[in-house]
This record gives structure tokens, C-alpha cells and sequence, in this order.
């Protein structure tokens, strides 16, 4: 029985990713983990948020787990399918309220990298995705999440390439770059949830999964994590009736939520 | 060429080690472009041609050719394999995304690419196009975001040189894109940087529409993604259509009218013309076609050109295709699960399962 599996990592970034979500909200949904929290978070404490998608579909009625976010499920029997420019065009004029990505490399300020791995641009280790609409969502939305695996290849010091700003160099530095909203408020990891310290802008632990000690997080991190002082409170863990939503409703492919040769 | 003087950004040029320039002009040319569209016959004429006329009438060597769709999701596939199968050469990607340069890359078609996003989302990056870059196979001439491209292409639709935008400050894109600039909103005086993105014009674009009269009036449906931008941003437009409906079909049902005829040069009747893709409302992808694509992008060159050399150059024209894909079975099933996944038609009953392609899947599966 699929549900008397122990959850995945995956499963749990999922889960932690979908209650970053708050009801009645339009977010604007990147490609992989993010639909998977988004269609979770419809499912259960957030009926009522209303999808954004890139290649110009919004507000789908309720179908399966789209391969990508130009699939039919980003578009199904929507009031209204738009083009590109005008999807991030809504983010850009104040109408979004969340934006929700991914990376490969990600800074202590929220800038994240999804072109290239290496030190040289024309001669990478890795040619990655590029920007996609990475750096328009983190550009334009009003809020920012990020959800990744976490280990000290992903959370660098300085990003090979800034595909997406983030807080920049901390402080005021994204404000005085001329971006719009707040940047990024939070990073959902296999280790823990991380906001941003309201003065410098350095990533700070907010919440640690179970059995996460701040020394483990900081082990699989490139840079130096702020701690809060105080007790840091565990992740909130998914109830067996939401991994059940998760594995049969939301992924039952498990195309996003297996981990590999699992 | 106009007159235009181009004035780049030097940093970008430098990082990107372009040493001439000028193959940077004709994209952002915009009076260039202009001239090229104005020339046209403008008349309401009939367009109908076939496919191989159309490619090889309007796709020439060294051409800025314009990708539609969005990676899998109506787009014009079975023309981009055609360009491949007439053996063009030396032309530049563009497209938001642009995934699909990669076929193009495999037989030496594109070795230069406007790049903007490479890979299967889900499925990961693709790492034949990494390989690529790092054999120098294909050199990027610029790096985007989605949303940046898209304005310039929004740009070009409307006539104007350019647009400021809010996307890119901040981030190595303004670094390694030699048509961005940073540069303050003339109407605010105490600073508000902004991203200058110019008119961008492709040479040739092929889209991929439901229906289409022979003037070329056309209309679709589903994401429009850049689409409508592109008619207008293009020199040479070719439609290709589910079907060719008459002009009072088009008048009569208007709401869905979306490019008009008078950029277009020719139109082509092409049922499937965006397999093995995925057709709003027409056609399902092929799922495993598609797994084992991105399975042959990782084993790198050698099987990659078998892939591409049994589907594209090894197949006559889309017919040749689709019987390779299963024929009427994939036909009637492709529909089916398109329909129900759109909720066109009753979906309970209708299964989206299946079996992932791996390499014991049987070869002649691929829906």
C-alpha cells in the first residue's frame, strides 16, 4: 500500500512548499515541485488561489498534474488564456501575489542560478535550463518562494550566474536595482524552512525538518546560515490523509514526488 | 540593411567573445524588417502551398528563424523538421522557449541560438544542448529570460523600437545579452532603472494554427504563448493549419481570429503539423516519443543523431510520420485523451495512465 510508505524527502518538500500558500491568493507557478504544492495546496487549505502559468493559461478547473506549464491542465476550460508577455505583465502590475521557483544554486540573498555551472559562460561545466521565466517571476511578483533540494553545491556562496535577483548584495540593494516587490520571503529545503533577516537580507532558519539539527543544515549549506536565537521550531510533518492527497490525487504518476530508483 | 549604426552592449559582447558584431544586426533592424513586410503583396491572394514549397521558398541559409509553441504545445514541429530535411544551414534560433533547436543542432542547422530556455522542465535540462555549448557546436549570441524575449517580440508586434522593462535588473542576463541595457526611466528623475529590450524581428517563423483561410487569416486557440507577437515581429510568416476553412468561415466565426493575412506569405494545409506535440483540443502528445527523446538527449551525439536521422530525415513529410507513431491507433487515441484532458468531452472513464518509456518499452510504442 502506497501509503504505509515512510515519506520521501520529495514528498515532504512538496507538503512543506504547499503550505506556503495562503488561501484566496494568485500565485504564479514555475515549472516541477511548485505545480505539485500548488494543485496540493488547492486540495486541502487553499481552495480558493487562482494558478498563473507563462505560456498564458490561468485558473484551470481541476485535472491531472501538468508535464509542463504550457500542458492542457495550465489551461483547462480557463475564463481566459492569455500570451506571455501579458501573464508576466500581471506580475509585473501588481496582480500577482506569490511567485513559486526552483533552482540549481542559490545565494544566502535569494539570487538563484538555472543558466550554468562554471566559471566560464562560453565554456561551462554544465549548460543548464537558462532563465526560462525564472528571472521575470523573481523580478516582478510581489513575494518570491523558493523550493530545492539543499546541499553545499546548491547553496553557494555566489552563484556562478545570477540568473534570478534575489535580496542581490542584502540591505536596500534590490530596491535601489529597481525591482519590483519584496523579493524572496522564504526557502523551502530537504532540511528546513529559511526566511530572510528583515536587515541584511541573509537567509535565516526559520523552521528545521525532523530530525534536522541547525549544525546538519549547516553542513549542507555553502554559506553561513543565520540562526534566530532560541529554540528553532520542526517542520510541521504531512498527516497520512494529505500524503494520501499527494501520492493518489495530486502526482499519482509519482513523476515529481518518487525519488529516483526508489 | 538600414542605415541603423547598432551600439551593443560592449560588456555583454566582450563576455559572450562575439568579435563581429554585425551578426547580431539583423534581429534588432527593425526599419529592416519593416522594409521586408512593406514589400510584400499586400492583396488578399491565395497562399495555399505545400509544405517543402514553403520551406524551401522563404527559409534561407543564415536565417533568424522563429520558434512557436511552447516546447511540446502546438508547436510547428513538422515545419521545423522539414527546414532540417531541406538541409538549411547556418540559421539562428529565437523563441521562448526555444527546446526544440536541438534537432536543429544534431544535422548543423543552427549553430548559433538566441537562448532562452533548453529542456524538458520535469525531465531536466537538456544535456545534448550542454555538450553543444561546450564543444562550441552552437554558440549563444544572446541569454534571456521568457518574459524579456517576449516583450521584444510584443515590441516588434507593435511597432515600436522598444520597451522598458522591470525584468533582468539585478541579474547576469543584462551581462550576456549584448541587445539589453540598463538604463534610467526618462520620466522619473530621481532614478528608476529599467531594462531597455529592442524591437526583436525574426526572418522566418512557422505557426501552427487550428484553421486558416487562404489569405491567411488564422485563428487558434489555447496558450497564444508569443505567438501573436511573432506574426507581427517576423519578415516571413508561414501558417500552417488543421484546416484550411473558407474566409467567410473565418468572418462568421471571429472570436478566435487572431493573426491577420497580410504578413503572411504562404499557407499550408498540414493536419498534425504540430506533432508529435501536443494540439489544444486536437491531439495528445506522444508521451514515450517524447521520454525517449530526452533519454537519447542524455546519451549524447551519436544516439541523438540516429533519433533525429530515423524521424526527421528518414521520414518523407508528416504522413510518413504519423504512420511511424502508430498510425489510426495513435490517431483516434491521441484525440480521445486530448479531448478529455481539455474536458471537451467526458473525461471519467478516460485514463492518462501509462507506462514511462524505458528501454524494454517495445519500439514501436510511443503514444
Amino acid at each position: 500500500m502506497a501509503e504505509s510508505k515512510p515519506m520521501n524527502p520529495l514528498e515532504m518538500l512538496a507538503y512543506v512548499l504547499s503550505r506556503q500558500i495562503n488561501d484566496h491568493e494568485v500565485v504564479y507557478i514555475g515549472t516541477g515541485l511548485p505545480m505539485v504544492a500548488g494543485i496540493l495546496a488547492k486540495k486541502t487549505h487553499a481552495p480558493h488561489i487562482t494558478f498563473v502559468y507563462e505560456s498564458g493559461g490561468q485558473d484551470p478547473i481541476e485535472g491531472g498534474m501538468p508535464w509542463s506549464v504550457g500542458g492542457p491542465e495550465t489551461y483547462r476550460k480557463s475564463p481566459m488564456i492569455l500570451e506571455m508577455p501579458y501573464s508576466f505583465g500581471q506580475a509585473a502590475m501588481g496582480l500577482v501575489d506569490t511567485g513559486f521557483l526552483g533552482f540549481a544554486q542559490l545565494d544566502m540573498y535569494g539570487n538563484a542560478n538555472t543558466t550554468m555551472i562554471g566559471e566560464e559562460f562560453t565554456n561551462p561545466k554544465v549548460r543548464l535550463t537558462g532563465s526560462g521565466g525564472n528571472n521575470d517571476v523573481a523580478s516582478l511578483c510581489e513575494k518570491i518562494v523558493f523550493v530545492g533540494i539543499q546541499s553545499p553545491q546548491k547553496f553557494v556562496k555566489k552563484c556562478d550566474f545570477i540568473t534570478s535577483a534575489g535580496h542581490l548584495t542584502g540591505g536596500n540593494a534590490r530596491q535601489e536595482s529597481g525591482l519590483l516587490g519584496q523579493g524572496p520571503i522564504a526557502v523551502v529545503s530537504t532540511a528546513g524552512v529559511y526566511d530572510f533577516e528583515p536587515e541584511t537580507k541573509r537567509m535565516r532558519i526559520k523552521t528545521l525538518h525532523p530530525g534536522v539539527s541547525p549544525e546538519l543544515a549547516q553542513l549542507a549549506s555553502g554559506f553561513e546560515l543565520v540562526r534566530p536565537a532560541g529554540e528553532i521550531p520542526v517542520t510541521e510533518i504531512p498527516s497520512e490523509e494529505i500524503l494520501e492527497i499527494l501520492r493518489h490525487e495530486v502526482d499519482p504518476q509519482g513523476f515529481f514526488i518518487s525519488m529516483p530508483g526508489a | 540593411m538600414s542605415s541603423f549604426q547598432f551600439e551593443y552592449n560592449q560588456e555583454a559582447v566582450k563576455n559572450l567573445k562575439i568579435e563581429d558584431t554585425s551578426i547580431l544586426d539583423r534581429l534588432v533592424d527593425y526599419r529592416h524588417a519593416r522594409e521586408a513586410r512593406h514589400k510584400k503583396d499586400h492583396s488578399q491572394r491565395d497562399k495555399r502551398m505545400s509544405l517543402s514549397e514553403a520551406v524551401a521558398e522563404y527559409v534561407q541559409d543564415g536565417d533568424i528563424l522563429g520558434y512557436t509553441g511552447f516546447g511540446y504545445v502546438r508547436t510547428s514541429l513538422q515545419s521545423d523538421w522539414e527546414v532540417i530535411r531541406q538541409g538549411k544551414k547556418g540559421l539562428q534560433s529565437i523563441g521562448s522557449p526555444n527546446t526544440c533547436q536541438s534537432y536543429g543542432v544534431t544535422f548543423g542547422n543552427t549553430p548559433y541560438t538566441h537562448a532562452s530556455y533548453a529542456g524538458a522542465e520535469m525531465r531536466g535540462y537538456d544535456k545534448y544542448f550542454s555538450d553543444n555549448i561546450k564543444s562550441g557546436r552552437v554558440k549563444i549570441l544572446s541569454d534571456w529570460s521568457h518574459g524579456l524575449m517576449g516583450l521584444g517580440f510584443k515590441a516588434a508586434q507593435l511597432g515600436l523600437p522598444g520597451v522598458f522593462a522591470k525584468s533582468g535588473l539585478g541579474s547576469d542576463l543584462v551581462n550576456y545579452n549584448p541587445y539589453l541595457k540598463v538604463m534610467n526611466n526618462p520620466m522619473v528623475k530621481n532614478g528608476d532603472p529599467c531594462v531597455f529590450v529592442p524591437a526583436l524581428c525574426p526572418d522566418i517563423t512557422f505557426i501552427h494554427v487550428h484553421a486558416a483561410d487562404m489569405y491567411g487569416n488564422a485563428r487558434f486557440f489555447g496558450p497564444a504563448v508569443n505567438d501573436l507577437a511573432l506574426a507581427g515581429a517576423t519578415r516571413k510568416l508561414v501558417i500552417t493549419a488543421e484546416e484550411i476553412v473558407s474566409n467567410t468561415d473565418i468572418r462568421w466565426n471571429n472570436k478566435g481570429v487572431q493573426i491577420p493575412f497580410q504578413n503572411v506569405d504562404a499557407v499550408v494545409e498540414l493536419p498534425y503539423g504540430a506533432a508529435p506535440g501536443y494540439m489544444p483540443g486536437c491531439y495528445y502528445w506522444a508521451r514515450r516519443w517524447w521520454e525517449k527523446l530526452f533519454t537519447m538527449m542524455s546519451e549524447g551525439q551519436e544516439h541523438m543523431d540516429k533519433y533525429v536521422r530515423e524521424w526527421i530525415l528518414d521520414t518523407k513529410d508528416t504522413r510518413d510520420v504519423l504512420k511511424k507513431l502508430g498510425g489510426v491507433d495513435f490517431m483516434i487515441n491521441q484525440k480521445r485523451l486530448a479531448k478529455a484532458a481539455e474536458a471537451d468531452n467526458e473525461d471519467s472513464g478516460v485514463s492518462f495512465k501509462y507506462e514511462p518509456w524505458t528501454p524494454n518499452t517495445p519500439p514501436d510504442v510511443f503514444d
